[in-house]
């Protein structure tokens, strides 16, 4: 199959799981008792500015109705008003998004790097004290959820070993640079502001940590057993044969396609980071749409809430679409077969 | 090629390892500047004569739809009113120069201060009174329905005189005036979009979520949603400046007890919420240069006993509830420094009855109440749901002391926490209304008729300050009577007589009075109430006066190091 | 493929019997040769038998119930209570053993109920591949993996009443679809094999097919996965219980006893610490565990880890 057709099925898979998730969305969002429009004006408004905001928001037709209504709203980026914030969810997603995605990046990056270094290293290795000491942490990493790690990066950093920032995303009194793209560390490179960066990036790293523990463990793992087990392919043997360098053939041979199933999974760990960010910004203080969605679920604001879950599945959908590629680009073998 | 490889591969695993030893150092060096530029960060704001206070949420600054305690304080700094709250209780006269009431007291003529500046520079004149009234009595949120059930018109009679023709004699109408808001009517007008209002669009309402359009001593500057409301100074103010007022304030939206702590102690935040609990506040007090305020300002935490639905119907059984819950262990060891409640009214607020017997723990009578009661024999079958706001954790102590005081007479409690938004949409009906809430209620303006009215009469079921469903006629008859009795004395007694007829049906079990504790930075900051309140003298009950900015006084020169 | 092996028609007992018992001491020594398996186990049989024999093991029962005692609040940790007190003057370390029966009879309840579903509709949809069916089904599972899972479970357990039931109800939801993708893909494959065809060509029912002939064969992976999952169902309960929307107070949860915790720190640091550890070791203990079965089921003779 070409790569376009391919990425063409994707796409329209994709749109499917979309709308379907907006079905779902839509009727968890209507299961719940209560008039929104009520709700959006408060017990005292006057009746008739409740039944005209009723009919602002279709709420006077039809399910069937409200859906299609909803969804056209959701196609054209208007996803209702918010009754905690009493603005458009659009404007508030804008306003929190960058942040996560910061943090998510950030600790995708940690995930990266700290799982191939630990994964090479213990199989590297394997069976020495090195492998074991990994290992060891390996287990208590995916046991400590996210959470629980947050709150005690708090207890030690926030309290009792101030080293450094464990709240919030910049200092107070921190100008924060000019918005182009959102991402505070990236801003500030843009503006050259590096005391800002400086300061942004320190914030950024104990939930980033938090959040990426548990992953850097469980792809390091995988990493680890992919390359053992290619240790003992021929091909290695081979290559050791022909008298090949150690550190080339761990490089090259061993650790590329090693990394392979590390890299499918990837999109678990992305949704495992996405979701857990949910509790870990409301620990850490962090001005992120998880914070918002948790207290938009809290509150029972449901176009919050539908918002922030459609946003979470676009941005899913749209990773695991990466991941394939890269697993696609990593392994010629499987390069865009019939897989889907 | 080969070489590059190698040297590459050579690189790896050190590389990595430099980065890992590079944050890790980053942490720990880190650590230094951040804690010097923390310093300087400080300095530098406080230079600047800020007063940053933290609180439960980011205000609501639209002035017909906010009413919470941080709406209250920002709206009190952003905008006017016609008559303003002493400390000592009194109102005196602010915008309104003067006044005048007809003798049947429907009518009220106000007359306004001249060359009063809008923050745009606009002056202020009787239409935007007549526009502000006008749009409380539309939206009817907020504090809209102080005036919805009072006001039949208003109208300006020149530039600098407006009228307000009440529907019935309201003797506190006065009183309620300190929660009307002068907003600027072009401004807004200017500033409006499509909405349910009819020809008024959305009533400006979008635009006066992050905007204001006030004439008060503070501008808004930025308002981040979720995170704080920055307004600075407003030079023209027409009441003049202090030159150690603060340039600016910071309400600040969250009571994350970590936060706080940190915040308070690196001198970046001068004032806390009042929800920190009482051993995050032992905690603060021993910060140094840091003290904590208490001041009564007329809140009672109310278990609000559902009567119309069992088995809280019952009176008897109200009674039995209300002599088993412990009290002392409330005073003495959940809220040291709160007094006990003695009825609906607390006892700071004007026109309080002091010679009301209260209720107190004692089993026998409560267990003689019990028996009285048509459930007895059924306890099983009639668990009471006692509900608390998730937002006010201090709450739990009182629900649990509550479940395990009920538990001695046979009574089953469940304890549900609620989340306050999914709280208020619960008690909008009878049947859904938990039998027992857990809920703070403070007075809207500072006399025993506003607690009594938004607290007991028919009109307020449905919101969350009455979750009684109380429904008396007698006592809704007795409510407007005093209320429509424009002499004060007169007014006062039949306050009393209400009060006593309250606390006789038990629709209520007042757990205390609320002492307001917040720290603050009292070494560097004067907060014109914390001093009176040192001085032993009272101070305004009207939610969110106790800051207003303007008379406050900020000394960074001050500021421990 | 050991089913081809076991003709459903003529199963002499004792002997199926004796094959078991070769077949349990086989695995069971497979299972024992890794120490942190049996370290897994270990956790977990304490786990389990401290939460079933809770009220008579615990010093003070009576704390994971409705008991305040606030002459008691805030102790520090000390011989009486080795785990401190909470601010209501609850032993900590008593209501943590308790809260182990709610985080139990959730992973249990949510797997019980969410593998026989999931696996049910994976069977369908593999053994009908192509049918309309299989489109409904797995269109409707990936629509469910499509946003990450404590999402999902957070969002629908905020709109319900928050309690035990509905947060395990969320779990379930979200938990099904992995069991259907992952015993889709194997039937699909097994629906092609001899033994399947052959049942098919002598007229077995689809009942019998689905249930005799492909389930027997994906029974191990499920198994596997099932035994991984009971560390994520206990991760996703703290995690829901932390947020509130979990078992409600007064009776105990760990997550809602860490959220708790975390107002009161430092100062009052064993309320956090003390739970967040529980959740880890009980977390780590199934996890162990399941590695073990996981190593245990594995067909190949080499264990990776």
């Amino acid at each position: 199959m070409k790569l376009h057709s391919y990425l063409l099925r994707r796409l329209l898979l994709s749109i499917f799981v979309l709308v379907g998730l907006s079905i779902v969305i839509f009727i968890i969002a209507r299961v719940v008792p209560g008039d929104p429009a009520r709700m959006a004006l408060g017990p005292r408004a006057p009746q008739f500015a409740v039944d005209a905001l009723r009919e602002e928001m279709h709420l006077d037709k039809p399910l069937v109705a409200q859906y299609y209504y909803w969804i056209k709203g959701v196609a054209t980026g208007d996803l209702g008003r918010s009754l905690v914030t009493k603005r458009g969810v659009l404007e508030d997603i804008m306003e929190f998004l960058p942040a996560t995605m910061e943090l998510v990046m950030v600790s995708a990056i940690f995930v990266i790097v700290f799982s191939i270094l630990f994964g090479a290293l213990a199989a590297r290795y394997k069976d020495k004290w090195v492998d074991s000491v990994i290992r060891i942490m390996a287990y208590t990493g995916v046991a400590v959820p996210s959470f629980v790690l947050a709150v005690l990066f708090v207890l030690i950093f926030g309290y009792l070993w101030p080293v450094i920032p464990a709240l919030g995303r910049l200092s107070a009194g921190v100008q924060p640079p000019v918005s182009i793209t959102g991402l505070l560390t990236i801003d500030s490179l843009l503006t050259g502001d590096f005391p800002v960066f400086w300061d942004a990036l320190k914030h950024l790293f104990l939930p980033a940590l938090a959040l990426a523990i548990g992953p850097i463990f469980q792809e390091a793992r995988i990493i680890r057993s992919a390359m053992t087990d290619n240790m003992g392919k021929d091909y290695v043997a081979a290559a050791v044969g022909y008298g090949i360098p150690n550190h080339i053939i761990m490089g090259k041979y061993l650790l590329k396609p090693s990394l392979i199933p590390a890299v499918s999974v990837m999109g678990l760990d992305i949704a495992s980071l996405m979701g857990n960010a949910f509790l870990v910004e409301v620990i850490f203080n962090w001005p992120g749409i998880s914070r918002y969605g948790m207290e938009a679920m809290l509150r029972k604001d449901l176009n919050a809430i539908s918002a922030v879950i459609i946003v979470f599945g676009l941005i899913f959908v749209l990773v695991n679409i990466l991941v394939d590629l890269i697993v696609a680009y990593l392994d010629p073998r499987i390069r865009l077969g019939g897989k889907l | 090629m080969k070489k590059w490889a190698k040297l590459r591969k050579k690189l790896v695993i050190p590389g990595v390892l430099a980065i890992l030893v590079a944050m890790l150092l980053a942490g720990c060096g880190g650590g230094k500047t951040e804690s010097q530029k923390g310093a300087s960060d400080s300095q530098q704001s406080a230079r600047e004569k800020i007063i940053r206070i933290s609180e439960a949420n980011v205000p609501n600054i639209d002035p017909g739809v906010g009413s919470d305690y941080a709406s209250s304080i920002a709206l009190a700094n952003l905008y006017d009113t016609l008559v303003f709250p002493s400390h000592d209780g009194t109102l005196k006269p602010w915008l309104a120069t003067g006044w005048k009431t007809s003798s049947d007291g429907l009518t009220w003529t106000f007359n306004l201060r001249h060359g009063v500046k809008f923050h745009n520079g606009d002056e202020l004149t009787a239409e935007d009174v007549v526009f502000s009234m006008q749009r409380m009595l539309t939206l009817g949120e907020g504090y809209g329905y102080l005036f919805t059930g009072v006001v039949k018109e208003v109208k300006a009679l020149d530039n600098y005189t407006v009228q307000f023709t009440l529907k019935k004699t309201f003797g506190p109408f006065l009183s309620t005036l300190v929660r009307l808001y002068i907003l600027n009517k072009d401004q807004v007008m200017a500033n409006i979009k499509p909405g349910p209002y009819g020809k008024m669009g959305d009533y400006g309402k979008d635009w006066l979520i992050t905007n204001d359009a006030g004439s008060g001593p503070y501008m808004v500057k930025e308002l981040k949603k979720q995170e704080h409301l920055y307004a600075v100074k407003f030079d023209q103010y027409w009441g003049g400046w202090d030159q150690d007022a603060p340039d600016a304030f910071k309400i600040i939206g969250t009571t994350a007890p970590s936060t706080i702590r940190t915040l308070m102690t690196r001198r970046e935040l001068e004032i806390t919420d009042q929800w920190q609990t009482k051993e995050a506040l032992e905690a603060l007090d021993r910060i140094p240069g840091v003290s904590v305020n208490a001041a009564f300002t007329g809140t009672i935490l109310n278990i609000m006993l559902n009567t119309k639905k069992a088995p809280t119907d019952d009176v008897h059984f109200r009674k039995a509830l209300a002599y088993a819950f412990d009290y002392d262990t409330v005073v003495d060891k959940l809220f040291p420094g709160c007094r006990k409640a003695k009825g609906p009214v607390s006892s700071v607020l004007p026109g309080f009855n002091p010679n009301l017997t209260p209720y107190e723990r004692n089993l026998e009578k409560a267990r003689a109440e019990l028996a009285k009661s048509k459930y007895a024999g059924k306890l099983d079958e009639y668990p009471v749901e006692l509900a608390w706001v998730a937002e006010v954790p201090d709450e739990e102590k009182i629900a649990l002391l509550l479940q395990s005081n009920a538990a001695e007479l046979g009574i089953k409690v469940n304890v549900v926490k609620v989340p306050w938004l999914s709280f208020v949409d619960q008690v909008a009906k009878p049947e859904n209304t938990p039998n027992a809430s857990i809920v703070f209620v403070s007075p809207h303006y500072s006399e025993a008729g506003s607690i009594l009215e938004s607290r007991y009469h028919s009109k307020s079921t449905g919101t969350w300050e009455q979750c009684e469903w109380l429904k008396n006629p007698g006592i809704d008859a007795a409510i407007e009577d005093a209320i429509s009795t424009l002499d004060t004395n007169k007014r006062f007694e039949k306050y009393g007589a209400i009060q006593e007829k309250i606390v006789d049906l038990a629709p209520t079990i007042w757990a205390f009075d609320q002492a307001e504790k917040r720290a603050y930075q009292d070494e560097y900051v004067v907060w014109p109430a914390a001093d009176l309140i040192k001085q032993g003298k009272p101070v305004t009950s009207v939610m969110g006066y106790m800051f207003y900015f303007h008379d406050f006084k900020v000394y960074p020169n001050k500021v421990p190091k | 493929m050991n089913a081809n092996l076991q003709p459903a028609s003529d199963i002499n007992v004792p002997s199926f019997a004796a094959r078991f018992k070769e077949g349990f001491r086989k695995k069971w020594y497979k299972f024992s040769r890794n120490k942190l398996s049996v370290a897994g186990l270990v956790i977990v049989l304490a786990i389990v038998m401290a939460a079933v024999l809770a009220p008579y093991i615990t010093p003070y029962p009576e704390h994971a119930g409705k008991f305040v005692d606030y002459g008691n609040a805030s102790l520090a940790p000390s011989a009486t209570h080795p785990f401190g007190t909470d601010i209501f003057g609850r032993d900590i370390l008593s209501r943590i053993i308790f809260a182990f029966r709610g985080a139990l009879l959730m992973a249990v309840l949510v797997l019980a109920i969410a593998v026989p579903v999931g696996v049910f509709l994976g069977l369908l949809a593999g053994y009908y591949k192509g049918s309309l069916l299989d489109t409904i089904i797995m269109r409707v599972t990936d629509i469910f993996l499509s946003v990450p899972p404590l999402l999902l479970a957070l969002a629908i357990a905020a709109v319900l009443e928050p309690n035990l039931t509905n947060a395990m109800i969320a779990i379930t939801i979200m938990w099904w679809p992995w069991y259907t993708r992952l015993v889709y893909g194997m039937a699909t494959s097994l629906r092609n094999e001899y033994f399947v065809t052959a049942a098919e060509l002598i007229g077995a029912s689809k009942f019998h097919i689905l249930f005799r002939e492909i389930l027997p064969n994906c029974l191990s992976p499920i198994f596997t996965k099932m035994a991984l999952d009971v560390g994520w169902v206990i991760l996703i309960g703290a995690a829901l219980s932390f947020v509130g929307l979990g078992e409600q107070p007064p009776t105990p949860a760990l997550g809602q006893m860490v959220s708790d915790g975390t107002r009161y720190m430092p100062d009052l640091w064993w309320m956090t610490v003390f739970p967040s550890l529980a959740i880890a070791v009980m977390i780590l203990g199934f996890n162990l565990l399941g590695d073990g079965v996981r190593d245990m089921l594995a067909k190949g003779e080499h264990d990776h880890e």
